[in-house]
Formats: C-alpha cells, sequence, structure tokens
C-alpha cells in the first residue's frame, strides 16, 4: 500500500520523480475497491481505467491532475458506464455523454475509476436510501456509523483514502454534510461556477457540483480546473472570477458566527474548540463577531427546504417514466406502463417524497406551501446577504455532532442545526466544510458560506483555517 | 338567429429555425422517423435546455406585427402532466410572462373591418409525434421540441368566417414574414376553437366548448358552422351545453366529443429552474423589428398606393408570398404596372398552376418577364406574340429582345406595307364597307381582323385599325 493515502500534490510529485506510474497506483486503487467494506460502490470503471492510466506515459509537470484517480458520485453520467443514481429506475441505463464536470477531469488526464452510491437521486441525508443499502463511514468500529448524504460513497472512499478526490453533487448539505463526518473537505462553489450539464436534477436552482478532498488547496486547484462557461448549461457562469491577490491571509478578514445558531450546539468538546479557533483567529488578525440573526429565519430553513426540494423533485424525476429510456415495465396502456416503471423503480421513500411534492403544488395547497416556501426562500437568502454585506464570511459547525450510528434518529428538536447548510444552496453561496476537530476519533467539520462569486476569498480562508487546525490529509487510515 | 356566437381562438405556430427551441438537433422537417433527435430531447436524465436565439427573434416579430407590447426579460415556467408523448414529463412554455401580450389585429370581412384583440403569445416547445396503429404506438422524437409560438385571442370573434378571415390573416402574417411555413395541413399552424352560444343580450358567457384537429381553415369555417347548430337546437330545447372538447372529423363533416371537462387540469406550473431570466436589450429588439420582412398589411398599402392596383389584384398576389416577390422584382422594371398585373395573374400564374411550380422555382427571371411587359408596352411585340415568346424562354430564361428577334416575333409597322394589305382586304370585301359606312360598326373588327390573319398577327392592331378607319373614309 503504497500510494493510498497521498494527496494529488504527493502522487503528482511521485509522478515527475518517475517514482510511479499511473497504473502503478491505479491497480492499488482498484486492489483496495475491491476490498472495500463500507458499500461505496455503484458501478465499477476498471478496466477503462487501467486503460487510461496505461496511456498516460509523459507526465505533464504543471498538471497536478495527471493520472489522478478519482471518484464519481452516481448521480454524474458517464459516457458508456451505466448511471443509476443508486435507483432500480434506471437500473441498466447508460448515458450517451460524460457530465460536463467529468468531461473536463478527464480532459485533463484525471482517471474515473468508479461511481459511488449515495441517497437515491440525492434525496436523503444519511446515505441509507440508495438502492444499495447504507454506505458506511471508515471511521469509527466498522459497518457502525453513517457517513451521511446524499454524497456517500463519494465521502466515504476519499475518507477511506483510496483516492485524493470525488466528485459528489450538494443541493442541501450533500457534500458539506457527510465531509463533516468523514474528516474531509467539502466544497460547493457559487451555483452556476461548475456546470450541471450532466448532473441529475433535483432541485435545478439548489443543485451544485462540487468535490471531497483531504485538503483545501486541492478543492481550490479542482474549482479552477472544472469552473467557467459551459454552453450546455444555460445558467453556467459566464464571469470570471476575481482570485486575491498575493497570498492568502486572515488580516483584516471579518468573520460572522450565527450566534442563536451556535447557541443551539451542545457537544462541549465543539463548543470548547470553536471558542479556541475563534481567539486563534482573533490573534491572526481576523475580526470575529457572534452577530444576532432571526430566529424564525433559522426555523424556516429546513420546511422551506424540504417542501421546495420535494414538490420540484416531483417535477425534475417526471421524465422516468420507462417510455423513451430506462428500467422499463410494461404495461397494457402507456399508463400502465408509467405506473409500473415509477412504482416498482422508486423505492417507497422517494415516493413520499414525491407524494408531499405534488400534494405542496396542488392548486389548493400551493399557495399555503409551494408559494409561501418561495417567499420563505427569499426571505432567508435576504437575512443572510445581510449578514455577507458586512463580512467575508459565516462560520459555524457544520454539524452539531460526530457520524451518528446507523439506523439511530438524530437527536430529537435539533432540526435546525442539522440542516441549516441549506442557506447556500437557497442563495447559491459558495460553501466550504473542512475539518475542525476529533470527537472520540471521530471528525467534527466546520462551515465557511460566503458571497456568490466571493470563491476564492472563501478558500482563502479556509486555508489559512487548515493552517491553524493542521487537520490536512485526514483519512481514516491514520492512527488517530 | 336568436343566439350570440362568442368565439376565441389558441393558435399554435411552428417557427421556423436551425435547430429546436431549447436542443441543438435540427427542425428540418420531414427527416426519417427519429433522426433529428439528441439527449436533450429525448430528456435523458443530467441534460439541459438551452434558449434558440432564432425562435427568440420569430417571436419577437410575431408580437410586433399583432401590434402586442413586447416583454424585456424572458421567463419560462414548466407546465406539468405525464403524456407518452412528452419525454420531460413537463413542458417548458411561458405561463407568467408571455413574450408578447395585449395585441390586436384588423380583420376583414365582407370588406368591413374589425378589430380582434389578442390576449398574449408565448414560446414553447412541441412534443413528440404518435403514430398509434392497432396493437402499439410508435413514437417520433423529430418533433419533441420543435418551437412554437401559441397566440391566445379574447372572445372577439362572431361568426365561423371572422375566425377563418382571422386564421388567414395570421397565416398571411407568419409566412410574409418568414417565420413558419404556416400550413395548416402539415401542422405548422394549428388552430384550435372554443365556442359558446348566449341568447342575445345576455350579459353570462354560455359553457365553453373546444374543437380541435381541424388541419385546414375551410375546415374551422365548417367545424364552427356544425357546432353552431348543435348548441344552438340543444339550447332551443331547453337542454344544456356541456362543456367539452370535441374534434373535428373530416369524413363525417362534424365535431364528435372527445373528452367531457369536469374541471381545469392542474398543471402546477412552476418556474422553470435551468433558464435563468434573459434580459432582451433594446436595441437586440429594436435590430429583430428593423430586419423584419415587409408585412401584407403594408404590401397592400404599397400596392394601392404606388402600383395602383385594385382590391381583386392585390388579394391575388397577396395570396402567394413568392408571386409578391416576383411582381417586386419586375415592377421595378417597368412603368406600365396595369399590363405587369394583368400579365403576372394572368398568363404567368396560369403557366405556374398548370406546371405546379412556383414564382421561384421557376427560371425566367423577373428581370426578363419586365422586358416582356416592356416589349409589348413599345409596341415591339404584340399580346399574342408576347404569348408565343413566352413559352420559348419560360425555362431558359434568354433575353427576350433577342429571343423575339430570333424568332421574328416581332410587329410590323411598316405603314406602305399595312396600307397594301388594307387596300386587298377592303377590296375583297367591298359589301361590308357598305355595312361600316350604315353604321354597323362591329363590322369593322372583322376587316382588321382580316388583316391580322393574313400577316400572321405581325401587324401592330392598333396601327392597322387606324389606318383601316382612313382609308374606309376615303372610299
Amino acid at each position: 500500500m503504497k500510494y493510498l493515502g497521498l494527496t494529488m500534490t504527493e502522487l503528482h510529485e511521485l509522478y515527475v520523480a518517475g517514482k510511479a506510474t499511473p497504473l502503478d497506483v491505479i491497480n492499488e486503487v482498484i486492489a483496495a475497491l475491491e476490498k472495500d467494506q463500507n458499500n461505496i460502490l455503484e458501478k465499477t470503471m476498471y478496466e477503462k481505467a487501467r486503460a487510461a492510466a496505461a496511456s498516460l506515459t509523459k507526465v505533464e509537470e504543471d498538471n497536478v491532475l495527471w493520472g489522478i484517480p478519482f471518484l464519481v458520485k452516481d448521480n454524474l453520467t458517464t459516457k458508456g458506464v451505466e448511471t443509476t443514481g443508486s435507483s432500480n429506475i434506471l437500473n441498466g441505463f447508460v448515458p450517451l455523454c460524460n457530465a460536463e464536470v467529468i468531461e473536463k477531469l478527464v480532459a485533463a488526464k484525471a482517471i474515473p475509476v468508479a461511481k459511488t452510491t449515495l441517497d437515491e437521486f440525492g434525496m436523503g441525508g444519511r446515505g441509507e436510501t440508495g438502492h444499495k443499502g447504507t454506505t458506511y463511514n471508515p471511521y469509527g468500529k466498522e459497518r457502525t456509523r453513517i457517513v451521511g448524504g446524499s454524497s456517500s460513497g463519494s465521502a466515504s472512499g476519499v475518507a477511506s483514502g483510496y483516492v485524493p478526490f470525488a466528485v459528489g453533487s450538494d443541493t442541501g448539505d450533500s457534500i458539506r454534510k457527510p465531509a463533516s463526518f468523514a474528516g474531509l473537505v467539502g466544497f460547493k462553489p457559487t451555483w452556476g461556477a461548475i456546470s450541471r450539464f450532466g448532473l441529475y436534477a433535483f432541485m435545478p436552482t439548489l443543485d451544485h457540483v462540487g468535490f471531497f478532498t483531504r485538503s483545501v488547496g486541492e478543492a481550490r486547484v479542482l474549482f479552477e480546473k472544472t469552473s467557467g462557461y459551459d454552453k450546455k448549461d444555460a445558467t453556467s457562469m459566464a464571469r470570471t472570477l476575481q482570485k486575491e491577490a498575493g497570498m492568502a491571509t486572515l488580516k483584516g478578514k471579518r468573520i460572522a458566527v450565527l450566534e442563536p445558531l451556535f447557541a443551539l450546539m451542545k457537544n462541549k468538546l465543539l463548543i470548547n474548540e470553536f471558542n479556541t479557533l475563534v481567539e486563534q483567529l482573533r490573534q491572526e488578525g481576523a475580526v470575529v463577531d457572534f452577530v444576532p440573526f432571526d430566529k424564525d429565519i433559522l426555523a424556516a430553513i429546513f420546511p422551506t427546504y424540504f417542501i421546495l426540494s420535494c414538490a420540484e423533485a416531483s417535477i425534475s424525476t417526471a421524465n422516468l417514466t420507462g417510455i423513451g429510456f430506462g428500467n422499463k415495465k410494461d404495461g397494457e396502456s402507456y399508463e400502465e406502463i408509467v405506473a409500473n416503471t415509477r412504482g416498482q423503480g422508486f423505492s417507497s421513500r422517494i415516493k413520499h417524497r414525491l407524494m408531499l411534492g405534488q400534494y405542496a403544488l396542488k392548486k389548493e395547497n400551493r399557495q399555503k406551501y409551494y408559494d409561501r416556501a418561495q417567499k420563505a426562500r427569499r426571505l432567508i437568502v435576504e437575512a443572510v446577504d445581510q449578514v455577507l454585506a458586512s463580512y467575508d464570511v459565516i462560520m459555524l459547525p457544520a454539524a452539531p455532532n460526530h457520524a451518528p450510528t446507523v439506523n439511530k434518529p438524530s437527536e430529537p428538536n435539533s432540526e435546525i442545526e442539522n440542516n441549516y447548510m441549506a442557506i447556500a444552496n437557497f442563495g447559491g453561496n459558495p460553501s466550504l466544510t473542512l475539518p475542525f476537530c476529533l470527537d472520540e476519533g471521530l471528525p467534527i467539520g466546520i462551515n465557511l458560506t460566503g458571497k456568490q462569486f466571493d470563491d476564492f476569498n472563501v478558500l482563502n480562508i479556509a486555508l489559512k483555517i487548515e493552517e491553524i487546525t493542521k487537520l490536512y490529509n485526514l483519512h481514516a487510515g491514520l492512527k488517530l | 338567429m336568436k343566439y350570440e356566437v362568442i368565439i376565441g381562438l389558441e393558435i399554435h405556430i411552428e417557427t421556423k429555425t436551425k435547430t429546436k427551441m431549447f436542443s441543438s438537433s435540427s427542425s428540418l422537417f420531414d427527416a426519417p422517423a427519429n433522426t433529428n433527435v439528441n439527449v436533450v430531447d429525448m430528456a435523458f436524465p443530467g441534460t439541459l435546455p438551452t434558449v434558440n436565439k432564432k425562435a427568440v427573434k420569430n417571436a419577437i416579430m410575431l408580437a410586433h406585427a399583432l401590434n402586442m407590447n413586447i416583454d424585456e426579460e424572458l421567463h419560462f415556467d414548466r407546465k406539468n402532466y405525464f403524456y407518452s408523448d412528452l419525454p420531460k414529463g413537463y413542458q417548458i412554455t411561458q405561463q407568467r410572462r408571455p413574450i408578447g401580450s395585449d395585441g390586436y389585429l384588423d380583420i376583414f370581412v365582407n370588406d368591413t373591418k374589425k378589430r380582434i384583440r389578442i390576449e398574449r403569445i408565448h414560446m414553447e416547445e412541441d412534443t413528440a409525434k404518435q403514430i398509434h396503429l392497432a396493437d402499439i404506438t410508435l413514437i417520433d422524437y423529430n418533433r419533441a421540441g420543435l418551437p412554437l409560438v401559441e397566440l391566445v385571442t379574447e372572445p372577439d370573434l362572431r361568426s365561423g368566417e371572422e375566425a377563418m378571415a382571422f386564421v388567414e390573416a395570421v397565416r398571411e402574417i407568419v409566412t410574409f414574414l418568414e417565420i413558419s411555413d404556416g400550413k395548416m395541413e402539415e401542422g405548422s399552424l394549428r388552430c384550435d376553437v372554443n365556442i359558446s352560444l348566449r341568447p342575445i343580450g345576455a350579459l353570462k358567457f354560455g359553457n365553453k366548448v373546444e374543437i380541435k384537429n381541424m388541419n385546414s381553415i375551410s375546415n374551422i369555417g365548417k367545424a364552427i358552422e356544425m357546432e353552431i347548430m348543435r348548441q344552438s337546437a340543444l339550447l332551443d330545447k331547453g337542454a344544456k351545453v356541456e362543456s367539452q372538447t370535441r374534434r373535428y372529423d373530416d369524413s363525417l363533416k362534424d365535431t364528435v366529443v372527445m373528452r367531457q371537462k369536469d374541471e381545469a387540469v392542474d398543471y402546477r406550473y412552476i418556474p422553470e429552474g435551468n433558464i435563468l431570466p434573459i434580459a432582451l436589450s433594446k436595441d437586440f429588439i429594436k435590430e429583430t423589428i428593423v430586419a423584419m420582412k415587409e408585412l401584407p398589411s403594408a404590401k397592400r398599402e404599397r400596392y394601392f398606393a404606388k402600383f395602383k392596383l385594385n382590391a381583386h389584384e392585390v388579394n391575388i398576389l397577396l395570396q402567394d408570398k413568392e408571386l409578391t416577390h416576383y411582381f417586386d422584382e419586375a415592377a421595378a422594371n417597368v412603368s406600365n404596372y396595369k399590363m405587369l398585373i394583368n400579365w403576372i395573374i394572368g398568363e404567368f400564374s396560369s403557366y405556374l398552376n398548370k406546371e405546379g411550380k412556383n414564382a421561384k422555382s421557376v427560371s425566367l427571371s423577373p428581370q426578363n418577364t419586365a422586358k416582356l411587359i416592356n416589349l409589348i408596352d413599345n409596341g415591339t411585340i404584340s399580346n399574342s406574340q408576347a404569348r408565343e415568346l413566352f413559352t420559348h424562354i419560360i425555362d431558359t430564361n434568354e433575353d427576350p429582345e433577342t429571343k423575339a428577334k430570333a424568332l421574328n416575333l416581332v410587329q410590323v409597322s411598316d405603314t406602305d406595307f399595312i396600307l397594301d394589305v388594307i387596300n386587298e382586304v377592303i377590296n375583297e370585301n367591298l359589301s361590308v364597307i357598305d355595312d361600316i359606312k350604315a353604321g354597323k360598326d362591329r363590322a369593322m373588327g372583322f376587316l382588321v381582323g382580316q388583316v391580322m390573319k393574313k400577316t400572321k398577327g405581325k401587324v401592330n392592331p392598333a396601327l392597322a385599325s387606324k389606318l383601316m378607319k382612313q382609308e374606309i373614309d376615303k372610299r
């Protein structure tokens, strides 16, 4: 096991020094994936990966992605490779093109090795609802803890040290929450920065493509390589983002902690560590303020997210009828075909969400639910923007605790602190989780959310925090 | 009749673009089934719509032609329903903010002008085409995603005639603007009729019936006529007119019920999150309007004012856009417009009809047609010579003047020669001279005809006539 647990930069140095070839690395990655016990895999792409690795013979010194293996959440299309969204309704569905983010990574000579499990179509936060069952966290006692979702397989795979990074998607906190539970950097840039072409739709205006890495610097590299305008995605970003001149610094940075949200945290270790960090940041010249925030707005986040995402998911998935593609179940009429395909293809949890979504959109209900939730979304975004008008980032623990055990529901009355990160989806803000502390050997992350299009500022502040925490290249294989 | 007929129309216009409304696949008509299809049209997971700029321009032009307010921001929505011809399970349309609103179109029925208000036009995408066979339904996705504009009138129409005139006027506009083929028989223009009756003087509308599936303008008239009869008969009996969707059956020449409308379908519209609102700059709208082809109404005005054509001539010309282009190009090179229009709607059109050609596909250029007209106009050739010359040059586009000489088709205006022939004819018909002197003018034509006959039509008939009169007077 010479190459597992290395970062992209470390692998790159080995390639440049001629001490390893992509094929050496890929073979080791495949061997490790074959022994995986955490149920992270959907379709594997081993032969293609080996062939791609074998074709890479001349190292590109200025391309840190050259020959780097990675994992792909199975709701991003891969050309010629079955992509199911971890749902039976798309069993056997083989896309005709790569998602744009995959296209860019492959063009940079990075090597996709396997597709990873998720909560069915991204609808879930625990990594338990995919058609392959629960995906486990490599931290803690074997196969006892969830890794979170919905990007569960991608998070677990990077935390296991199999690969240096994985592609995920984030509609509510689906990258940033598992990143917290798995001791990883999870970054979701500004909405539109990375093309969504090829991402299975959940709720378009909340959906983001992002990454799991084991360092902030590598999240930055991936962001730079994959962001930009894509003519196939009419919502992709046309502007060039402002990069900070010179070295990252905390001097003069303004950091807001939403006081009423932080007040909901109960984990003593987390509270202490957080307060210590605040002091360290202040010593480095940052301004850290505990700012007031409307409690009603906080209470509105989860219901708003749930109503909107269920409602729009019920429409985003309306293409899954079995008629033009997918895992068709026959019937006597088109109505029967659709009913059979959807009835047998979706799990009961998804049907539950889709039914709720339809209910919220019905003529007699929509004013009360969908329309009101849209208004609430605007109020939430305005409240967050108001804070960010005078601060660079909002900083908070990414989760109130470490990863829960399998089948254990989250603490009662913890809805707000467990789901607040959706604020960055409502506003399309850049938002990043990085490892922050270890509680009984289990990681908890911290989250930074910044202004739209201010991605580099968020990354730079995260980089400086990483220097303070020194939790760099964390993975479960390390003796913690 | 004791009932007032209330009619509103919903017209779907397939607009001309190279690619589809939201995808890059070709929108070519008539391609083999399922060849103009890509992952977006099939609604494969992960695919996204992108807006076709040309389709937007087409809609702007139509909105302008219909005197509408043009929204300076494009918004799209999803209209949600399951059907086997709808790949995404929703249709992208413009529910909240149509690109055009509050317009009107003036129509003419029996030379009376009537203004029909138009509520809105909006852009949307077409569905796939279904072919129902005995035990199987085939789906052709070529049509899925083609750009449509839907036009919705206010309920201002009061008869089948008015409805037909309105659809014809819309068809004329879209074909002259070259934004649609406007062919009802091919489905590039589709019209649904909403019709209800109420006792004259009543304020409350009667129950509305929607009629679909009319594949020609005349069928719209027939369907409305039948529906008025059906509804009147029901009302006469004191029965209730059910809210229904009916279909016009061409073989029965009547409407038949498709489904009852218990209550309006709940389409659960939501904003299309994959397309953000798009600001249309004032310049973009202005440039689009400036580049518009001439509207039929403007063309009419011009034909009346500049060329002094009459209503009959203008109406014939306006039925065929290509013919108007041909006329316009030829007219630029003649001074006798009357002679030109007679030729174009006479000799020229009957040739086109006979050969099944149109003015665009014919070889003879409008410039050479102009030369032909000028040869008649300046007396070089006669009408009958022109008709003969035409048959020689229509497919070759040879120069009329050169060809006329080569065929020896030149009018004789040599007075001495004509006089010789005239005297020959008079001498052979001395009894006729007496008739003429006795006041029978018609005999004059007979004598000129004899001259033409002897000269095989080469003599200028006006000149022959004049000289004949002089010679008879001398006797």
